[in-house]
């Protein structure tokens, strides 16, 4: 016969597991989501929990050549096939001159970021973006700021691509060569666009592709010269079209600019015509 | 002064203007809306964030009255309570409220700070 304390003993070796369960170890490590101090302390507990830890910890991911992040990442991570960049979601990389063709060489520290949904190119300017065609074939978001026409290439590189936000477009030496590929990406999500200029050449662009436009929301700021443009990418995404945000602002009226911390407005002096030049009100 | 044609957008559920505030966008908005078809519309929201000297919004006024009066059919027709969203200030607000008459007069604007 067992005492009580005999009993206790053998019910926590019978029905206390030793261990929790992975499945609830991955629930508590994701609940310290944002917490990267912790998460560090969790990478320490034990080799299992390392990969659910980098999970949380290296979901995003923000390089910056201009600061060596870059440089620090590869010193750090000099072995790509252990590198934590399998865990990243979300990457963004802003001021690109600093990248070579080089860093895409199979096995570079780029390609190791091969699941990446959300992808963020800030400032792109006049580099070549060929490390990043492919990158990761499950992409589906896209944010690219101050690029060239050639960014269209590697727009149509990501198959799965839903969402596309283009911030500034430089110009390039490919603009009135137009290839349209033989397959769309999805762009069944978003298309943000609020840059003067922006729209036309992206307009162009997109409602040449073989399979039409189906973004099923739209931002978009344009003015009195982009208007048509604007116009034929929504009629261009009626059939799915459930939001559309979008804002016309005629030239030569009323203008604000955020001046320390607010809104001053002033009146355009002058208003621009047809042609380029501009005359006094 | 090209307006949107969403005619033919029949699963169009939201419609945001942002930045409203410069007088010819608000005729703008009133030609865009005026070409709405969807039977699926839910929400119309319109940001009148610009700080304009009052005698702007007088210049406007006619513009602003023709949008309050298409914003009343929407009500009538789509049961959409429009959002107006606009400064911080009491000024603003009342000056906001002068310029939708009829949709204050029947309480059928939201007028949100931001």
């Amino acid at each position: 016969m067992l005492d009580a304390s005999q009993r206790l003993t053998v019910l926590a070796r019978t029905a206390m597991p030793r261990s929790l369960p992975p499945e609830i170890l991955d629930l508590i490590v994701d609940h310290l989501h944002g917490e990267p101090a912790t998460l560090k302390s969790c990478c320490a507990v034990s080799k299992s929990w390392v990969p659910r830890t980098r999970r949380n910890l290296f979901a995003r991911v923000e390089l910056n050549a201009h600061t060596y992040h870059i440089a620090r990442w590869k010193k750090t991570f000099p072995d790509p096939f252990n590198s934590p960049a399998c865990y990243t979601s979300t990457l963004c990389i802003s001021d690109l001159p600093t990248l070579t063709v080089t860093d895409a060489d199979v096995g570079s520290w780029i390609c190791t970021f091969r699941n990446v949904v959300h992808l963020e190119v800030l400032y792109v300017g006049p580099v070549a973006l060929v490390p990043f065609y492919g990158l990761s074939p499950t992409v589906r978001s896209l944010r690219l700021t101050h690029c060239t026409p050639e960014v269209f290439d590697l727009i149509y590189s990501f198959p799965l691509l839903e969402d596309l936000a283009l911030v500034g477009l430089l110009p390039g030496s490919r603009v009135d060569v137009w290839n349209p590929p033989p397959t769309s990406p999805k762009l069944t999500g978003s298309l943000n666009l609020k840059t003067r200029g922006i729209a036309p050449p992206v307009a162009r662009r997109l409602l040449d592709l073989p399979d039409g436009l189906r973004f099923s929301r739209i931002n978009v700021v344009f003015f009195d010269d982009e208007a048509q443009s604007v116009k034929d990418l929504v009629l261009a995404c009626s059939d799915i079209l459930e939001s559309l945000t979008t804002s016309y602002r005629p030239s030569g009226a009323f203008y604000s600019a955020p001046v320390t911390g607010q809104y001053l407005t002033a009146i355009c002096r002058h208003r621009h015509t047809p042609d380029g030049s501009s005359r006094s009100l | 002064m090209v307006p949107h044609d969403l005619s033919k957008a029949t699963k169009l559920k939201h419609v945001w203007f942002p930045q409203t505030g410069l007088w010819s966008s608000v005729q703008w908005i009133t030609m865009t809306l005026q070409t709405v078809k969807s039977k699926n519309l839910r929400s119309i929201t319109i940001y009148a964030d610009h700080f304009v000297p009052v005698r702007v919004w007088e210049a406007a006024r006619q513009e602003w009255n023709d949008l309050d009066q298409l914003l009343v059919q929407f009500w009538s027709t789509h049961s959409i309570r429009p959002r107006v969203m606009h400064p911080a200030g009491r000024d603003l607000r009342d000056r906001v409220r002068s310029l939708l008459p009829e949709l204050t007069r029947r309480e059928l604007v939201d007028l949100v700070e931001r």
